[in-house]
């Protein structure tokens, strides 16, 4: 081999070494930028999974808290429009005094409550009673000794003896109607008030009123 | 004559060792490329998640919203609807209370 056969073959080789250098590196600098790519693309679809899972939640969120919302707001109004029906009844009462109602005049209805409270007092007993009937200022004039006679008679007619009779020395109650009969020593009371029977039968009463308030009408 | 043959081999394998080393740089160079364009990529795609939160939360604070929306406007009418039907039978109502509260029922 002579002196030019080797120089060449030097400047063969060198140049081969250095393709390899360059083509090796460039293939890396591939690799590691797919890999990248890969990467970021993962975790761009996993980023944009749990961003869209986080907003869905929140508007989920947001719409349960609406229809809770949306029924309180029907609630409400129910109550509003029960609460405007028991004042409204009370406003009534008025002029049911004054005109009586489906046909039963005041006087006759007070009689009904205090016949109620004193058959529920002596109901099951069999030993006489002299019960007191208290009502209102505005109520008194209803109620007389004729009328307490007449119920005390009606009731009597059964197994027990009564005798009721209006309550002493003026005792009246604070109260928009109705009555309160107790035993003469006053230890058993029925509070027959519109207020207390109101109160008493409250959720049966609220149960009725929703049934005819909110019917569709025919 | 062999003086000189020894020389130009020399001198040429100065060269080749030269050549090398500016592979080796310039191979360097193309992996710190690779690196830099890598971090871009990442520094872009940091970006891009920002802009993205941003759209995807514009996306459904909309839907909500308009969900939202038709609820509480269908919640109102039924609402206004239960009050009108409360009003024709308020007086219907009303006797019901007093029928019991005055023990005629």
């Amino acid at each position: 081999m002579g002196a030019t056969e080797i120089v060449e073959k030097i400047k063969n080789e060198a140049n081969a070494e250095c393709d390899e250098i360059i083509s090796e590196a460039k293939e890396n600098a591939k690799k590691q930028l797919e890999v990248a790519r890969e990467e970021v693309e993962l975790q761009k679809k996993n980023f944009v999974e749990a961003e869209e899972r986080k907003e869905i939640e929140e508007k989920e969120r947001i719409v349960r808290a609406t229809r809770l919302n949306a029924r309180k707001l029907g609630w409400d109004t129910e109550e509003e429009m029960i609460g405007k029906v028991l004042d409204e009844s009370m406003k009534r009462l008025k002029e049911v005094k004054r005109e009586s109602f489906k046909g039963n005049s005041y006087s006759n209805i007070l009689a009904g409550l205090i016949k109620d409270a004193a058959l529920s007092m002596v109901e099951g007993s069999s030993a006489s009673s002299e019960l007191e009937v208290i009502l209102s200022e505005e109520d008194a004039s209803y109620v007389d000794k004729s009328m307490l006679k007449g119920l005390s008679d009606e009731i009597s007619a059964g197994s027990v003896n009564v005798r009721l009779s209006l309550s002493g020395e003026g005792e009246r109650i604070k109260s928009a109607g109705g009555v309160i009969v107790r035993t003469k020593d006053g230890k058993i009371e029925v509070n027959n008030t519109f207020e207390q029977r109101m109160i008493r039968f409250s959720t049966s009463l609220k149960e009725d009123v929703v049934k005819v308030l909110f019917k569709d009408k025919e | 004559m062999a003086v000189e043959a020894l020389k130009l081999i020399r001198e040429e394998e100065e060269a080749g060792r030269k050549l090398i080393e500016e592979a080796k740089e310039s191979a360097a160079k193309i992996v710190k490329d690779a690196e830099d364009e890598i971090k871009g990529l990442k520094e872009k795609a940091r970006e891009d998640e920002k802009r993205l939160a941003v759209q995807i939360s514009d996306k459904y604070t909309k839907e909500g919203e308009e969900e939202k929306k038709a609820i509480m406007k269908n919640a109102e009418a039924e609402a206004k609807n239960l009050k009108t039907r409360a009003e024709l039978n308020l007086d219907s109502a009303v006797n019901v209370v007093l029928e019991k509260i005055l023990g005629l029922r």
